[in-house]
């Protein structure tokens, strides 16, 4: 019987056509932006979580301090003390690799008018495990033609921000000297390569507030040990455990024993930056999808609006039906089919519109900021679009269902 | 073939309509029997009470007060649910404007009343293309109302009013909207719903013509029977 209600339904939408069309084109507007924002929403979350899979890599975890208010600061930033040689003897890490950061004073070259320049400039100590173990977090480190970054081993070298280089009166082959306070006063140190300009500041991947500019020097991590001693100017630490370790347990366990030597770090896993990314996409998605519902509540609204004008127009034939045979129930059920049908189809064609939308906007959100945008097409979300849809419609219908159902035979027998 | 039980009987009738402050009386105490078979014309000026009659008479209405008894079953005593069942499988209607759904084509106007009856899809579309042959439609089966003639949408409606093969043929005004030509063919058809299939016809009519093709002619006014004559047939 539902299938035949389903005809009889079907044929009255398709005898008021336009009027049909038009309370579609409500609905499929509504749907369409939810389902462009819902997706475009998972789309960003999807590719956040990629590009930090793969920044990170899942065998991967970092410590960050434990609050940026504590510990020492320099430039503004939260450090933290870290022992990186013995946080690489913790069982079930691969290798670790940490960045430390200062404001020493720094003397170059002499300039054309014969006077050296010196002043005080913020110093990096990276690892070098950073260039050749976690490339994808360093960046494209691109250096003028003629340089190199530091390899593993070396001590008495420097990489300098072009900037830097220029106020210093540096280049390639030449030194510059920089005052420490640990076991030496000073180290000179040789410049192996200037960051070419173009490759600065954003080229470079560095997390947790570490930004080089043109004015940064760049020294391996066991220079800064020379310098300044034992680290406690940390400003983050890449952990990468052995395979088939569970990169939470050795991420907690690396937490709890850092914490116990008075490290005030926060083991971050990747799947805690995505998890902490995807509940803010989410947050801003399910925001921008009930603005998109209020366009859903008005196409719902033409609905009511279209059915309600039908049942008015089709008094008279809700009483012939009556008289004929048709119960209460037949006629809701009829008003209900014919409301819900249109919601259903006013849901695909949203749905593919949405689809639709949410590629493009993909593409463009992908050209605008140079990434790969995921474009997302959950089957979870079609199939409750539809079926939503689907009840919106019928909601939407059930009032003037109802009234329809309930009409005297013989006044709209009488209704002209 | 006749029983003791009247097809319909109906005691003391009245029908009160509430009509702003005041109320109009349709019905003021109504007493007729129609017996199985029978073709009945109930005749009377405009007001007199003959539509509100039919109404009760097909279980579309329900009276203010008596009785009204279909096949021995007192109507005041079904749910809205069981008199609709009961008009469909029981009453056929032929109204004045044919009321066929603009939408559906000749064949699934007729099937309507089977669809409602919850008959198969074949053999409801059998029936329907048997009784649009039987009323001279077999080339008129998949046309709309719109494309059909006047009298060609009486003969649809009527088909439709035997769809169920109902014991009982409600007509009001049949050839209300047909030229005198339409009209007696359609009275004609009337006739033999009775003569050879020995249904009950109830014929509401203004037209003493059609009145001609009843057994007994019931006369109303002012909501009341004053006169009932019998044809012979």
């Amino acid at each position: 019987m539902v299938r035949d209600f389903m005809a009889l339904a079907g044929s009255s939408i398709l005898h008021r056509r336009v009027r049909s069309w038009l309370t579609v084109i409500g609905v499929f507007i509504g749907i369409t932006a939810v389902v462009a924002l819902i997706s475009i929403g998972l789309g960003l979350e999807r590719t956040v979580s990629d590009e930090v899979a793969k920044v990170f890599g899942v065998d991967t975890f970092l410590l960050a301090p434990q609050r940026m208010s504590d510990a020492g600061r320099s430039n503004g930033l939260a450090q933290y003390t870290l022992d990186l040689e013995w946080l690489r003897t913790v069982d079930g890490v691969a290798t670790a690799a940490a960045v430390r950061q200062r404001t020493a004073f720094v003397e170059g070259q002499a300039g054309p008018d014969g006077r050296v320049t010196q002043g005080f400039l913020p110093v990096l100590g990276l690892s070098p495990e950073l260039i050749t173990s976690f490339p994808s977090f360093i960046g494209p480190l691109e250096l003028e033609p003629g340089g190199r970054l530091f390899g593993e081993d070396e001590t008495l070298v420097a990489v300098l921000g072009r900037d830097v280089a220029t106020r210093l009166h540096v280049e390639v082959g030449q030194t510059i000297v920089i005052a420490g306070d640990g076991d030496k006063p000073e180290l000179t140190l040789t410049v192996i390569g200037i960051v070419a300009p173009s490759a600065e500041p954003s080229q470079q991947g560095f997390a947790s507030g570490v930004s080089p500019s043109g004015d940064t020097i760049y020294v391996p991590y066991d220079t800064m040990d020379l310098l300044w001693g034992p680290a406690n100017d940390v400003l983050t630490t890449l952990v990468r455990t052995e395979p088939g370790r569970d990169v939470d347990e050795v991420a907690a366990r690396v937490q709890l024993e850092l914490r116990a030597r008075g490290s005030e770090v926060a083991a971050v896993t990747s799947s805690d930056i995505s998890s902490a990314i995807g509940t803010v996409t989410s947050t801003v998605s399910a925001f921008l999808a009930g603005i998109a519902g209020i366009s859903l509540l008005v196409g719902g609204v033409g609905v009511m609006n279209t059915m309600y004008t039908s049942v008015l127009e089709r008094t008279k034939e809700i009483g012939i039906m009556k008289a004929v045979g048709a119960k209460n129930s037949h006629i809701l059920s009829i008003f209900l089919i014919e409301s819900g049908l249109m919601g259903l189809v006013g849901g695909i064609v949203g749905t593919l519109l949405g689809v639709g939308v949410s590629s493009l906007a993909s593409a463009v959100i992908g050209r605008i900021f140079d990434v790969r945008v995921a474009v997302v097409v959950s089957p979870s979300l079609i199939v409750a679009t539809l079926a939503g849809a689907f009840a919106l419609g019928a909601v939407a219908g059930l009032w003037p269902a109802w009234r329809a159902a309930k009409l005297p035979v013989v006044d709209a027998l009488r209704y002209e | 073939m006749r029983t003791t039980t009247p097809l319909l009987d109906l005691r003391g009738i009245t029908k009160v309509y509430p009509l702003g402050k005041t109320s109009v009386h349709a019905l003021r105490g109504v007493d007729l029997t129609i017996e199985r078979g029978e073709i009945v014309a109930v005749m009377g000026p405009s007001g007199s009470g003959k539509s509100t009659l039919m109404h009760i008479l097909g279980a579309l209405d329900t009276p203010t007060g008596g009785v009204a008894l279909l096949d021995g079953q007192p109507l005041h005593e079904l749910s809205e649910h069981q008199l609709a069942t009961l008009r469909g499988r029981k009453v056929g209607f032929v109204f004045q404007t044919f009321n066929l759904i603009p939408t559906l084509s000749a064949q699934r106007n007729v099937e309507l009343p089977m669809i409602f009856l919850g008959v198969p899809k074949r053999k409801r579309a059998a029936r329907a293309r048997e009784l649009l042959i039987k009323v001279g439609l077999a080339d008129r089966v998949h046309h709309r109302p719109n494309e059909l003639s006047g009298g060609e949408r009486q003969r649809v409606a009527i088909a439709r009013a035997l769809a169920n093969d109902p014991e009982i043929i409600l007509a009001d005004e049949p050839t209300g909207n047909l030229d005198s030509e339409t009209g007696a063919t359609i009275l004609a058809l009337l006739k033999s719903l009775s003569t050879a299939d020995g249904k009950t016809v109830v014929l509401v009519t203004h037209d003493p013509d059609a009145a001609r093709i009843a057994d007994r002619i019931v006369r109303m006014r002012d909501g009341r029977v004053i006169e009932e004559m019998s044809h012979g047939s």
